[in-house]
């Protein structure tokens, strides 16, 4: 599937036909509103904790150069091969090359947004290796060829039945149908339960695991005092990838650091909580080098990749780079009525919902996110949902002054603005408006709007009325004239 | 004590009955008010779509039209919040800045003026009817609509089951993405409807004309009222009509 975010007005129009997929996304995000909300009632001083993780996050942001310096030196001294990638054609080359280095064959990879964002697996499997997404859901839109829907969920889209039929069709081609103690996949019905497909995935993906050569995964947190990842999920996969294979490559993007472990609790103590609604997530990785000798298990070569790709411009935007804040609970995108309504795919491209688009925005190039600020009411529900405060409406706004300095209004909304400018153009041109149109039925006709049309299908448009300051004035007539007593003395 | 009046374009040239309520409600309540003519646009909508240049130019007419120290009233919680806005557009330390912030200082949504008042939120209306909120996103998390109305004696007030999620308007958003607003809209509706109201009411027109006039195409039209329009009925009914007659003298629908 080709994804571009050029798309998105057109993407999502149709996305909001699919009567399928709004039913599932409706689902899907109410239960993690309702489980975060179950999480947040029962977390006590909750504005206190949202504040220090705040904190921890912006502390990051004021010492964005040195904390990365201090990672590097901290991460090599305890055996870690640190990386610089300025942009993602860099980041995949550096990340194909260790693959090479160490002769790859098979590389497992966790749940991460990062290596979608530099778009890492075709360029592994273009240098020969099989690539596997060991994450549950990572797994499930893998087979489907789809890219994730997304940020803590990737197949919210599908249903139970979709992910039965998906499990049919490929996981036979794969030849590991009739597995032990599981009905075979002639039998999958679409009525499988959950626990029946996660067991059914989790045979396939063993074998790979054990396979493997390679493992990749993202970084939740980097803590610049200790040189350590730190990674967290509910799956175990992640932990298997990183302990697994000889070799452990983690890509973070360079925001990702936190000053301290301190910090690094502090956010720790957030994010599960905001995303998945759990005081802790089931696990957390604090991985720091590689191996040591009398170690059991871990990577015997790790390798840390920091990846810039427009994030330090970015971060010179005095009101666009808080977005660089986000750790990717992905709580706005439940709360966002438009995601609820259109999903993850139709932004075309990997980040998705409210940070979705502004990250978007910052990251890809300009002419092809034009429409993506503009796909919002500006209802400020994913404001009130994120735990760092980021006033995503108004970097919104900042975007569509960006796009409006690049290509400026269209001519309707220059002519509303003239007009309102000049009052008495303004007054004749309602006034006229209203001699003609007093219906407003010409209105789906006025060029510049074409969803206009649309509008005025679906609602009743007001008419034009007997303006007030008019009625106004001729009741204060009537007013004065009958002399009626009013509690007040003055009139305008 | 006397206030000046910010009426939406909107509210000017389509749905002037609010701004009438509006008067009538505050004049009852002894608060006088000053109608500065001509007002045309807040400037919500060049701001909206990213025309910095355009909102600031009518920004700088606002500041003309409502200089001086009264407060200035609004029945519109996203214009007040525009009005609320203006210090963004002028650079700190200019005087055109220090206009805007002073102006910021004294704009007040009509709920929250209302509710400022001696008496409130009980300002003795009476109403015997099943009213729909809907709480409005542009009014930033403020429930003075909410208390104001559950004050009014007999008015059962219903909320929706998400009465936080937006209705779909965002202004050119509903021309642009039309088929998604339609979405919400239609989400919007169907919650509303659930609660078999007699009345629809909000304190932002955009909602207001924007869930009508969907109810209407639905063929299931309930009354839309702009909350000052509840309260101005609902003191026509109550004892403080019957002192002291309201403006109109009658329901500003009519
Ligand atoms: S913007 Fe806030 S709510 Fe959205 S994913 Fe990031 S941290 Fe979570």
């Amino acid at each position: 599937m080709e994804i571009n975010p050029r798309d998105f007005r057109e993407q999502s129009e149709k996305a909001c036909h699919d009567a399928t997929l709004r039913a599932v996304l409706d689902h899907a995000t109410r239960y993690f509103q309702a489980k975060r909300g179950a999480a947040l009632e029962t977390f006590a001083d909750r504005e206190t904790h949202f504040a220090r993780a705040r904190a921890a996050r912006l502390a990051a942001l004021s010492r964005l150069p040195e904390l990365l310096e201090q990672l590097e030196q901290t991460a090599t001294a305890a055996g870690t091969r640190v990386h610089w990638a300025a942009d993602a054609a860099q980041a995949r080359e550096i990340i194909t090359g260790i693959a090479q280095d160490c002769g790859a064959k098979v590389v497992v990879k966790g749940k991460s947004m990062v290596t979608e964002e530099i778009a890492l697996n075709p360029a592994l499997e273009a240098a020969g290796m099989e690539v596997w997404e060991t994450d549950l859901g990572e797994f499930i839109v893998q087979l489907a060829g789809e890219p994730p829907s997304h940020i803590i969920a990737p197949c919210i889209h599908k249903s139970r039945a979709d992910v039965a039929a998906l499990f049919r069709a490929k996981l036979g081609l794969l030849g590991l149908s009739g597995l032990d103690g599981l009905p075979g996949q002639e039998n999958l019905s679409d009525a499988a339960s959950i626990p029946e497909l996660t067991l059914l995935a989790r045979k396939a993906l063993r074998e790979k695991f054990l396979a493997a050569d390679l493992g990749v995964t993202g970084v939740n947190i980097a803590v610049a005092e200790t040189g350590s990842v730190i990674l967290v999920e509910n799956e175990g996969n992640i932990r298997m990838s990183t302990t697994c294979p000889p070799v452990h490559v983690a890509v973070m993007s360079l925001e990702k650091v936190a000053a301290t472990l301190e910090d690094a609790a502090d956010i720790l103590r957030v994010l599960p909580r905001s995303a998945t609604g759990q005081k802790m997530s089931s696990y957390v990785s604090v991985l720091t080098g590689p191996r040591r000798p009398n170690e059991q298990d871990g990577a015997r070569e790790t390798h840390l990749v920091i990846l810039d790709n427009g994030r330090s411009e970015v971060l010179a935007e005095p009101i666009l780079r808080e977005a660089l804040l986000c750790f990717r609970c992905g709580a706005c995108l439940n709360s966002c009525p438009v995601y609820q309504t259109i999903g993850g795919h139709a932004y075309g491209s990997v980040y998705s919902g409210p940070i979705g688009a502004l990250l978007s925005s910052l990251l890809l190039p300009a002419q092809d996110t034009r429409d993506l600020p503009f796909g919002c009411t500006l209802c400020g529900a994913c404001k009130r949902t994120c735990p760092l405060g980021i006033d995503h409406p108004r970097l919104m706004l900042r975007l569509r002054e960006r796009v409006c300095q690049s290509s400026g209004t269209g001519l309707a909304g220059a002519a509303h603005s003239f007009l309102a400018l000049h009052p008495l153009f303004y007054r004749l041109a309602v006034g006229a408006a209203r001699a003609v149109d007093p219906n407003l039925d010409l209105l789906p006709r006025l060029p510049g709007f074409p969803g206009l049309a649309n509008f005025v299908d679906t609602r009743q448009p007001p008419e034009l009325k007997k303006p007030f300051s008019a009625q106004l004035l001729r009741l204060r007539k009537k007013q004065a004239r009958t002399k009626k007593p009013h509690t007040n003395k003055g009139d305008a | 004590m006397r206030i000046t009046l910010m009426i939406p374009c909107l509210v000017e040239d389509c749905l002037p009955e609010i701004g009438l309520a509006v008067v009538s409600v505050l004049e009852r309540l002894g608060v006088g008010v000053d109608h500065p003519r001509v007002q045309t646009c807040c400037g919500q909508m060049a701001w909206k779509t990213g025309d910095v240049a355009r909102a600031r130019a009518l920004a700088l007419r606002s500041l003309e039209l409502f200089a001086g120290p009264a407060p200035v009233v609004c029945p519109s919680g996203s214009c007040a919040k525009m009005l609320r806005t203006y210090p963004e557009l002028f650079a700190p330390g200019t005087p055109d800045h220090a206009r805007a912030l002073d102006l910021a200082g004294r704009v007040f949504e009509f709920c929250e003026f209302v509710l400022s008042l001696p008496g409130a939120p009980d300002i003795g209306a009476e109403w015997n009817v099943r009213a729909a909120l809907h709480r409005s996103c542009q009014m930033d998390g403020s429930d003075a609509p909410q208390r104001l109305l559950s004050a009014v004696r007999g008015l059962t007030l219903l909320e929706p089951e998400r009465p936080e999620r937006c209705c779909g308007f965002g202004g050119l958003f509903s021309l642009q993405f039309p088929a998604v607003s339609e979405s919400l809209l239609e989400d919007k509706a169907h919650e509303l409807l659930a609660l078999d109201p007699e009345i629809l009411v909000s304190a932002e027109p955009s909602c207001l004309m924007n869930i009508s006039g969907y109810l209407a195409r639905l063929g299931r039209p309930v009354r839309p009222l702009h909350a000052a329009q509840a309260l101005d009925h609902g003191l026509d009914l109550g004892l403080q009509g019957a002192l002291t007659g309201a403006l109109t003298g009658g329901p500003t629908w009519r």
